[in-house]
């Protein structure tokens, strides 16, 4: 065992990575998980700015596997509230000279052809183009099934200094791998 | 209406809305797991104070080091409900408050100053 999770740390750090979580999430974990990020980078004395938009990076990333994952453990026979776990992938590193924040989970096959089609069009918009989608989503207010406002894809996209780049990887005929990363 | 505190925590803002002084004020950070749960008596409140007010000026301090993108949409409705109450004459100025360097926070607020012309901002570095 010793072994393979030194070569696991070495993976990560070769490509930058300097924070990894994977597992269940809660919001607990969320607020612990940009509270630390953003402990370290201000003893690093990275710029304000550039804390504040890594920590809202780390927060929709995190909360969006809090609230959709399809990777999840629930608990069946509680009466009323269940209790439910989602869990997915977190990482954040810099390469290149920017800080890069990524997040993977699973998700139904059924939902990535709209997904893609959504994240398609963030990645082709301009800045401008994105800021005034993110005024007009806002008013709009968000689609069905959402547990937000709609706004965390435009709010990353708008937020990073690249296109945002994405994955899907196919695991069986019912669930995908979704991958997500940002640059600031 | 009685005046409503809610304490600052990690993840939600303070909220000290005081209804005798006219002055509302949002402090800290906004990211809850359900903003919508955590914001729907806040603005209950609104309602209720909206409905008797008694001055024809609201200070309102709003000083968010941080908000995600729901809470976002909750800080228009916000606006919105403000808003509505510049039409029946009662003017409101509103001191955004940003940490000196955050530009990206101070753009949102211009961005809300933007939409929403009836009401004063005033911006403010720390």
């Amino acid at each position: 065992m010793q072994k393979p999770l030194y070569d696991l740390k070495q993976d990560l750090n070769e490509q930058g990575v300097f924070f990894c979580f994977s597992g269940p999430i809660s919001q607990d974990l969320v607020v612990n998980i940009v509270t630390i990020l953003a402990e370290k980078m201000n003893l690093e004395n990275v710029s304000k700015s550039t804390i504040v938009r890594v920590f809202s990076m780390a927060v929709e990333k995190a909360q969006n596997i809090l609230h959709y994952s399809d990777e999840k453990f629930s608990e069946g026979h509680g009466e009323g509230q269940n209790q439910e776990l989602r869990q997915g992938i977190i990482v954040v590193g810099y390469e290149q000279g920017h800080y890069f924040v990524c997040s993977g989970n699973l998700i139904e096959k059924t939902k990535v052809e709209k997904l893609r089609e959504k994240l398609s069009k963030l990645q082709q918009m301009s800045k401008e183009e994105l800021k005034h989608s993110y005024k007009e989503q806002r008013c709009k207010g968000p689609e069905e099934g959402s547990k937000g406002a709609g706004l965390g894809f435009l709010e990353m996209a708008k937020k990073a200094s690249k296109p945002i780049e994405f994955d899907f990887k196919d695991l069986d005929d019912k669930m995908t791998f979704f991958s997500l990363k940002t640059v600031i | 209406v009685e005046n409503l505190v809610l304490q600052e925590t990690e993840y939600t803002p303070g909220i000290y809305f005081d209804g005798e002084q006219n002055v509302l004020e949002l402090k800290g950070k906004s990211y809850p797991e359900n903003t919508t749960a955590f914001y729907a008596p806040v603005f209950s409140w609104l309602q209720e104070y909206f409905s008797q007010l008694k001055t024809d000026e609201i200070t309102v301090n709003i000083e968010i080091v941080y908000f995600n993108s729901s809470s976002s949409k909750v800080l228009l409705d916000f606006f919105d409900s403000l808003e509505e109450v510049v039409i029946r004459g009662i003017q409101i100025v509103v001191n955004w408050l940003y940490e000196q360097g955050d530009d990206d926070m101070r753009e949102y607020g211009e961005e809300f100053e933007a939409d929403f012309r009836g009401i004063t901002f005033n911006f403010i570095a720390k």
